[in-house]
């Protein structure tokens, strides 16, 4: 089910109605009501994907309740161990099996030996890599003894299936997010107020923003060698605000659904176009994902203490690891090493953390954005392109400024009010989150008479015929 | 929760106030217009009475040139075909030029093998266009029974302008802007409905020529005829050229057949289905020698 879909339109209204009213001060009734209300989010998509969240949470809840009745260490690592090859082995499997049979192939293909393995017809299912290391945080916690493990099935799966950020994040941990399943919740208007604003807000950077930049970026990346210089620079920016308005407008909605029913979810981003250089971008962008990494491989692996060699070796797992996470493709780890050669700089000459200190922006600032922005633009090209040589070719052809008309954007009348609209959308995303960022603010703050000018532009300008799937359910 | 839900049901209010508001304004804009085929044949065309019209799709619209008839024949035509269209929407189309009180002594009814055969009816892509005159039965009970789905966006539009035309936001509400400061503007055709591509060399495949059968299931075109019948309007069917194809009509007296699916030379085609402005004048030409010979 869709956040933007007229099903959800009806199914929270009727889940909202429940829980505040019919199982008001009923904990546990609360909990049995957002498990089954998860169930029927997740399974709308396909019924049959329920059965791996369930062995998901079923493996990871017993498992956490025989390390909680064991300090033996050889048995506590048996039992991680299990957590983690279930785990990871139905990620492995659901994302990447065809990926390595085809890769398996290929690479001997490119020595002249020719192999024949056949690649099954796997359905990945929406979200396995959210919930997954979402259950994987519980399990480690457990084990590290940073948490108890829970008695209540009914707590830890609604934990698990928490509709509101089950298929694309944030990835909460479980010290965060399982407590709150714990205790009553009481209704807080505030609190209520700014989930809807944080709705809406995250709707308009999706149906406005990404929806509409979507249409020339799917245009472009399809037949790159049809477009100018000029288009395909457009088209990496309008990607680089297409991927940021779904992910993040979905990342907002999360949150502010969570609010509704009284939880409070982790910011996973922070204005990350605003950065001044590489590290800033990863402390902004998919924070759920990237203090994850650095929690459980990065600081495990030894963090940034050690010789440089060793260093070097953590950034670069961690970056490549990033990537795969992403997806079963070449592209998203090449992705990952790009971000990691952008970033190693900044750990070699210590100047990663320099943006920290900062209190205010001035004009090289602001300098340092732009060039960052065009970074991490170049980046996403690796990102959307179906192939390296596709990535490649985008880049080579756009660098080449043969040409730089903008035909593609008026050829049509539809074309150049889409156009409009795409350049409007990133304008107005662009400028209000540019107030924040001076601000100094860390979620979005919007007014009442901001929201109800939002509603009315995503009336108006949102995408709706040409909606799109949010880019991160495939992760 | 007393609080917030007053408040949501307040701001609620005034969205949808404001909205449909605006979606009511932007559509009564529209309706006033030229832009689209039908805002054109009711507000830009002042005649009542035609020898003939043509109505059909983009080949409608783009094979048969109403003034180079009418040149040759000294006639009075109109068209009112439009692109991206079926057999459903040309009926449609018709109903709606008749309750205007215009009639025409002939219909030129350019079809498409495959729709003439197509016993299922749905909404076509550029129906949206009939949205300015939702409140008319006529549109109403079209759009109702086409659309399908959960949430007929264009149905209920009757109700609350604001889902046809955030919906439809590009085709609508923005154009409805322009057409505000344009009344007169019309969206690709002329001041007798016409359109032509231009004069390009085309990319087709040269090959075989393949043969079509087709048939009359289409209700849409069922519903035609019975109201040409009823209204006393002379049904004239017209095949436009298709590349590589010869389309096959079962015999019939009730209606007469002009078939030029395969008239056309290579390159007077624009692409598969549709002719190029040489190839325009050919088709017109042609025609009219035949409907001299059928009159």
């Amino acid at each position: 089910m869709l956040f933007n879909s007229i099903e959800f339109l009806l199914f929270l209204p009727t889940v909202f109605f429940l829980y505040w009213f019919v199982f008001k001060n009923q904990l546990l009734a609360q909990n049995v009501l957002l498990l089954v209300a998860s169930y029927i989010f997740y399974g709308w998509w396909d019924w049959r994907f329920l059965s791996l969240i369930i062995a998901s949470t079923f493996l990871d809840y017993f498992i956490a309740i025989q390390l909680g009745k064991t300090d033996i260490s050889k048995k506590r690592k048996f039992l991680l161990g299990i957590s983690l090859v279930g785990n990871l082995g139905m990620l492995g499997f659901f994302k990447y099996y065809n990926f390595f049979v085809a890769s398996w192939i290929e690479a001997w293909s490119s020595v002249g030996i020719t192999m024949e393995a056949s690649t099954l017809n796997i359905i990945l299912p929406v979200g396995i890599s959210f919930y997954t290391f979402q259950t994987l945080s519980y399990t480690i916690d457990v084990y590290r003894k940073e948490m108890k493990p829970t008695k209540s099935f009914i707590d830890f799966a609604a934990f698990v299936t928490f509709f509101p950020q089950l298929v694309a994040g944030p990835i909460e941990r479980a010290s965060h997010l399982l407590p709150q399943f714990y205790k009553s919740r009481t209704f807080e208007y505030q609190n209520a107020v700014d989930g809807v604003k944080l709705i809406i807000w995250g709707m308009f950077k999706k149906v406005v923003v990404a929806d509409n930049c979507a249409f020339f970026v799917n245009k472009i990346f399809e037949n790159p060698e049809g477009y100018s210089s000029g288009e395909l620079f457009v088209g990496m920016v309008f990607f680089a605000f297409q991927i940021y308005g779904d992910f993040s407008g979905y990342s907002d909605m999360a949150i502010g659904l969570s609010k509704l029913f009284g939880f409070d979810l982790m910011v996973n981003f922070k204005f990350p176009y605003f950065s001044r250089d590489i590290a800033e971008f990863w402390r902004r962008w998919h924070i759920s994902l990237s203090t994850w990494f650095r929690d459980y491989i990065y600081i495990p692996l030894g963090g940034s203490k050690g010789s440089q060699g060793f260093q070097i070796r953590n950034v670069m797992i961690i970056f490549l690891v990033s990537g795969f996470w992403h997806g079963a493709n070449w592209t998203y780890v090449v992705w990952g090493l790009f971000h990691a050669l952008m970033f190693l700089p900044l750990l070699l000459f210590n100047v990663n953390r320099s943006h920290l200190i900062t209190k205010s922006y001035g004009w090289l600032d602001f300098a340092k954005i732009g060039v960052t922005f065009l970074v991490i633009c170049i980046g996403w090209v690796f990102f959307r392109a179906d192939s390296i040589a596709d990535a490649f070719q985008y880049l080579a052809h756009m660098l080449e400024l043969k040409n730089l008309g903008l035909t593609i954007f008026y050829k049509t009348n539809a074309n150049l009010m889409i156009f409009g609209l795409s350049v409007l959308a990133v304008g107005i995303l662009s400028m209000q989150e540019l107030v924040w960022v001076i601000k100094k603010r860390e979620l979005p703050k919007i007014s009442a008479f901001g929201a109800l000018l939002l509603v009315l532009l995503i009336f108006f300008m949102g995408s709706f015929k040409n909606q799109m799937d949010f880019i991160y359910f495939q992760f | 929760m007393k609080k917030f839900l007053t408040k949501i049901a307040i701001y609620t209010f005034f969205i949808l106030l404001i909205g449909n508001g605006i979606a009511y304004l932007s559509l009564y804009v529209l309706g006033k217009s030229q832009l689209y085929k039908n805002q054109f044949v009711k507000n830009g065309v002042k005649e009542t009475h035609f020898d003939y019209v043509v109505l059909g799709s983009s080949t409608g619209l783009t094979t048969l040139d109403t003034k180079l008839i009418d040149k040759t024949l000294n006639t009075s035509g109109l068209n009112i075909s439009m692109d991206d269209t079926s057999l459903s929407s040309h009926y449609l189309m018709l109903q709606y030029f008749l309750s205007l009180g215009k009639s025409p002594d002939q219909l030129i009814l350019c079809v498409t093998p495959g729709d003439l055969q197509n016993p299922v009816n749905e909404l076509n892509n550029n129906d949206y266009r009939f949205l300015t005159e939702v409140q008319d039965t006529l549109v109403y009970n079209y759009y109702n029974r086409m659309e399908q789905g959960g949430l007929k966006v264009l149905t209920y539009s009757k109700f609350m302008p604001i889902l046809g035309v955030s919906y439809y936001n590009n085709e609508l509400f923005y154009p409805s802007m322009y057409a505000f400061l344009k009344p007169t503007k019309r969206n690709r055709f002329d001041d007798k409905g016409n359109y032509t591509y231009p004069q390009i060399e085309n990319q087709i495949e040269k090959g075989i020529v393949s043969n079509i059968e087709t048939s009359y299931l289409n209700p849409s075109f069922l519903k035609i005829k019975k109201l040409c019948y009823q209204k006393g309007i002379d049904l004239i069917v017209y095949q436009s050229p298709i590349h590589r194809t010869n389309v096959v009509f079962p015999n019939t007296d009730e209606f007469k057949i002009i078939n030029h699916s395969r008239i056309l030379p290579e390159d007077l085609f624009f692409d598969n289905i549709h002719v190029n402005s040489k190839g325009r004048t050919f088709c017109t030409l042609a025609f009219c020698k035949e409907i001299k010979w059928i009159k």
